[in-house]
């Protein structure tokens, strides 16, 4: 009989390429019967060809126990075809480990040989387990009369005190003892493996310092050196004095290596710089390398050479470019940032196009065309998307660094950002917008700005047709409408932004390309924009501007019922929610007729009628009673749950036929209902804060709101219903209870809280907690915007970072800021699916004493308005 | 330390993959992965591979410090180590050197099809200079003696396990006795190669 050896597998392999597959199987079917043999032999023919098939990605952990087998024959290349198998296959689980334990002990004590492959395989094998067994065995081996097992021994020490550290008082000395060994290789092993124990524990190897000394000033075998000062890189740091002794040695081998201790960096830039500039690539890697480290404490030495480093992020070595990319991130500073972000902005912009190019950059881009005019290829392998996805958020944390540290004009900063947006081609839309929303929210002194920036963006109609292409950036559309809607009563944003030459925009057909929470947003905003404007109409009236308002507000209608029937139903929420009071506005606009009132007046002689339609005034109020501002982090743990909060009474009693799913949803009641306690109280506020006139229209929106809802809720139920037709009774009202819930707008899913702020947590924006001008005082006013817009922007003023956020007044900041606040704030259950029905069950119970939570009222109201859209997007 | 060795040729098929530290995906993801990012580099890059793909594959499995590819190229085969901050870049050039002149001192002007056919040979090779991802020996003659001595070992040992074969094979290389036309047909005429 022939069997076939690895040879001829091999063979076999490279003559079937084309049906490799059946022919490994057939293989695999030999090996199977041939590995059950008595005869070793076979058996290891089998394992070996095992081996090298599970090279080729074919399992053979099912071989394990015919591996250990083939290791405990006597016969010395029999054993090491066993030992082999088991260092390529077998993993710290691996079972029959621990079958291997007297079979190591016997190796370890029989021939030279036979100690080698075991030291080796163990080396590679060891467990906790086998360590515990077998240390005293290893330790023994290092004063083996060969060096060779000696070299080995110290190395399977090393490996075995990794696994079972209690060994380590023993291990040590015997192992220091072998720094003296008169073997060079002996020494050299102990070297890499004390390089390997002094990297995780420093401190305990201080004492070794004179011997490493010593040796470092005697030896001549390179390796060794390389890791000696490896060695005292890692030590040095925790003992000054070395750093003074190792001075004239290190000045010595300064060629060999970039070591770490400060004295040596410093001797050394200069040389360093010599290596950036070296046609050897290598080099300039390993100089590169070594920038970085010195970066962080020697700024200035490395700023000198800016230049150099500016010009390696083009290089066509992808490894050396993102070499550079770390080390300029590690220099940045508040003078050069603006200087290397131009530069870097230069090499992404695509050299055939470049649609929005500013004058800074048209200007980089002269200054570095000398160096691209050379280079087509260079410049084409920047485009690699993955680098480009790299060199962009690269980019971005540069420059929000510590909270904007190094930002020094934000007007600059933002247009680096809306920059991005247009020449990324890579998906980093996500982080440009969190970016914006954050700075606007942060620096009041850019708002105006970034408003301008954000109309320019919006009304670019190639953007919004390209927002399906892989890369557009689109997400930033949700900040530009964000920001423009929630920046419209600002009276100069206002100017910039031209609400009724934006509101076409926002309401576009082509908007349904984008996302729906890029739709939410855009719905939200024009609304907004339409309250500002129609309130700044009110002002300066003129009864010849009806004709403008009517058609302005026949077109948001027209355009709004598009989007009523979306297919997502957040969007038609809050289409519906719109065309409904622009629905009301409508009708107070046609019965508004200046004719008349202009002969009424003098009739009149009071100004008790406005010469104005009044539902000019409707919407404003709704967005802009309060100023959004940041939140310090640890605002929401700092408010204590008053006492009177009872979270286990129902507020409403579940409905009977969901008591089967009583423990589920428990978990979700305690949430949700603090929810409700606090909606309860908030309702009653926004009805106090209100006109009467509006308190009409909450009443007539609700009414025609719940309608489109009801009716849609059953067909929707049933189609889900088909679906799990033949599930379980429970999991259908649980499908049944989740399907409502997603149609709830006052159910915040439960799911993982994806802030859109996931750098910084305590960027996230939340409304201003304290002074809210007093909720009389808003009704007596007509007016209540115009009493937060007496300030004036002056632009040319340094902008004020607000880092911290705000704090409730009077609050006493908790011990630890550790949790993040996010969570307990949104992560909201509602307890029955019935609370839309339900509604006027919530009407302001007066028996609840206001006072005494203020604070948490206000943070709800406030997410209401500014953080609603910000909420889909985390959704 | 060193946390692989792996030798693929131009095409990507792996000659050799020795992983030092358990991985949690598999070995041949991870070698298609590096071979597709080095293939695409051009003769004058640095040997030190440095991609954003690279951190996402080597990323969740040591994630307590970042992992470099050092890599070398010898006419159709890469040579590729993975070490941590440890180790010395230039140095693990070096020693990719040492490996390679290891072979060839092995085989006698080693080429891809030696490491093809005696990929347990290499494997052996490669214990005498690395064990358990630390240096054991950087020496080439000490590299060397003790290759020779193992392979001599082995083929003694097969040699009294098998008096008819001839005092051909043990898992030994080609310089375990196949130099000569005579001998390399006795082992083609015994079948018994190298089992």
């Amino acid at each position: 009989m022939w069997e076939r050896t690895l040879q001829d597998l091999i063979r076999g392999l490279r003559a079937n390429k084309k049906d490799e597959a059946k022919f490994i199987a057939q293989a695999v079917d030999e090996i199977r019967q041939e590995i059950k043999n008595k005869d070793m032999e076979l058996k290891a023919g089998a394992v070996l060809k095992l081996t090298y098939l599970e090279m080729l990605g074919y399992d053979m952990s099912w071989a394990s126990f015919h591996v250990v087998e083939v290791m405990s024959s006597p016969k010395y290349h029999l054993k090491t075809v066993g030992y082999l198998a088991a260092t390529q296959s077998f993993g710290p689980d691996t079972d029959v480990l621990m079958l291997t334990t007297n079979l190591l002990k016997k190796d370890l004590s029989s021939s030279p040989n036979d100690i080698a492959i075991s030291l080796n395989g163990l080396s590679h094998t060891v467990s906790p387990d086998l360590a515990r067994d077998l240390s005293h065995d290893i330790v023994t081996m290092l004063n083996h009369s060969k060096p060779h097992i000696r070299k080995r021994a110290v190395i399977a020490v090393y490996k075995m005190l990794v696994k079972y550290p209690e060994a380590t008082p023993i291990a040590l000395t015997r192992l220091k003892e072998k720094l003296d060994d008169q073997d060079p290789g002996v020494v050299a092993a102990t070297i890499n493996v004390l390089c390997e124990l002094v990297r995780r524990e420093p401190r305990e190897y201080l004492s070794l310092a004179p011997q490493l000394f010593r040796l470092m000033t005697t030896s001549s075998n390179n390796w060794m050196l390389i890791k000696l000062i490896k060695l005292f890189g890692f030590l040095s740091p925790h003992e000054p004095r070395l750093v003074k002794k190792l001075q004239p040695p290190i000045t010595e081998l300064i060629s060999t290596t970039s070591a770490i201790s400060l004295l040596y960096e410093c001797l050394c830039v200069t040389k360093l710089a010599a290596f950036l500039q070296d046609p050897d690539q290598n080099l300039k890697y390993i100089a590169f390398l070594a920038l970085v480290k010195i970066a962080p404490t020697h700024r200035n030495l490395v700023a000198q050479y800016q230049d150099m480093i500016l010009s390696s992020v083009g290089d066509h070595d992808l490894s050396i470019r993102m070499r550079a990319l770390d080390l300029l991130s590690a220099m940045v500073t508040r003078d050069n940032l603006q200087s290397i972000v131009q530069q870097l902005l230069s090499y992404l912009v695509r050299p055939d196009s470049s649609p929005f190019p500013t004058a800074a950059q048209s200007l980089s881009l002269n200054i570095t065309s000398p160096l691209s005019d050379g280079t087509g290829l260079v410049l084409a392998s920047t485009h690699v998307s993955s680098y480009r996805l790299i060199l962009i958020q690269r980019l971005l944390t540069i420059c929000s660094y510590d909270t904007y540290d190094n930002v020094v004009d934000f007007q600059w900063y933002l247009s680096v950002l809306l920059d991005l947006t247009y020449i990324a081609s890579v998906k980093v839309g996500d982080q440009i917008r969190d970016q914006l929303v954050d700075i606007v929210a942060r620096v009041r002194g850019v708002k105006r700005w970034a408003v301008e920036l954000m109309t320019r963006l919006l009304r670019d109609d190639t953007f919004l047709t390209n927002s399906r292409e892989e890369g557009s950036c689109a997400e930033v559309l949700w900040a530009a409408a964000w920001i423009c809607g929630e920046n419209s009563s600002d009276a100069q944003s206002r100017e910039i932004a031209e609400p009724q030459k934006l509101l076409p925009h926002l309401l576009q057909p082509s908007v349904s390309l984008l996302t729906s929470e890029t739709i939410v947003a855009y719905l939200q905003a024009a609304v907004k924009l339409f309250g500002a404007w129609s309130m700044e109409l009110s002002q300066n009236w003129e009864s010849r501007k009806i004709q403008d308002v009517r058609e302005v507000v026949d077109t948001l209608i027209f355009r709004l019922k598009d989007f009523t029937s979306h297919s997502e139903i957040e969007v038609q929420e809050r289409a519906a929610n719109a065309l409904q009071l622009f629905t009301f506005v409508r009708a107070d606009l046609a019965s508004f007729h200046p004719e008349d009132l202009a002969t009424r007046l003098p009739a009149d002689g009071s100004s008790q009628a406005p010469a104005y339609p009044k539902s000019l005034l409707l919407i404003s109020p709704l967005f802009s009673t309060y100023e959004l501002n940041s939140v310090n982090i640890a605002a929401q743990d700092s408010i204590s749950a008053p006492e009177s909060l009872d979270l286990d009474t129902w507020i409403v009693p579940p409905p009977k036929h969901f008591s089967m799913d009583t423990v589920a949803v428990t978990d979700g009641n305690e949430k949700g209902e603090r929810h409700l306690t606090k909606r309860k109280i908030k309702n009653k506020g926004k009805g106090k804060g209100k006109e009467r006139s509006t308190n009409v229209v909450t009443v007539k929106l609700r009414d025609s709101q719940t309608d489109p809802m009801t009716s849609e809720e059953p067909e929707t139920e049933r189609i889900e219903r088909e679906k799990v037709a033949n599930c379980s009774y429970l999991k259908q009202q649980r499908l049944a209870r989740m399907e409502l819930r997603r149609h709830d707008p006052y159910y915040i899913p439960d799911r993982p809280y994806s802030a859109p702020f996931t750098n910084e947590v305590d960027t996230i924006p939340v409304v201003r907690l304290d002074d809210l001008p007093p909720l009389s005082q808003v009704a007596e006013t007509q007016f209540p915007s115009l009493l937060r817009n007496s300030g004036t922007l002056i632009p040319s003023e340094p902008f004020v970072v607000d880092r911290n956020g705000e704090m409730p007044e009077g609050a006493i900041p908790p011990a630890s800021l550790a949790p993040p606040p996010a969570a307990s704030t949104t992560r909201i259950t509602l307890t029955t699916p019935q609370a839309l029905s339900s509604f006027p069950a919530y009407v302001v119970d007066e028996g609840v004493p206001r006072t005494v939570t203020p604070e948490p009222i206000k943070v709800k109201h406030a997410k209401k308005k500014g953080a609603k859209s910000k909420r889909t997007v985390a959704d | 330390m060193i946390h692989s060795v792996i030798i693929f040729n131009t095409s990507g098929i792996p000659r050799l993959i020795k992983f030092y530290t358990p991985i949690n995906q598999s070995a041949q993801a991870i070698v298609t992965k590096i071979y597709s990012l080095i293939s695409i580099r051009s003769s004058g890059s640095c040997n030190f591979l440095e991609a954003p793909e690279l951190d996402e594959l080597l990323g969740p499995k040591y994630d307590i410090e970042k992992l470099r590819v050092v890599y070398r190229s010898y006419a159709t085969l890469h040579f590729v180590f993975v070490v941590d901050s440890s180790e010395s870049e230039l140095g693990i050039l070096d020693l990719i050197q040492v490996f390679v002149e290891a072979l060839d001192r092995a085989f006698e002007n080693v080429c891809e099809l030696d490491l093809v056919f005696h990929f347990d040979e290499v494997h052996h090779i490669l214990a005498e200079i690395i064990q358990g991802g630390l240096v054991l020996e950087t020496n080439l003659d000490e590299i060397d003696s003790a290759v020779h001595q193992t392979a001599s070992a082995r083929k003694q040992s097969f040699a009294a396990a098998n008096p008819l074969a001839l005092g051909v094979g043990g898992v030994g290389p080609r310089s375990a006795g196949l130099q000569t036309p005579l001998g390399w047909l006795t082992g083609k005429l015994t079948g018994v190669g190298t089992r």
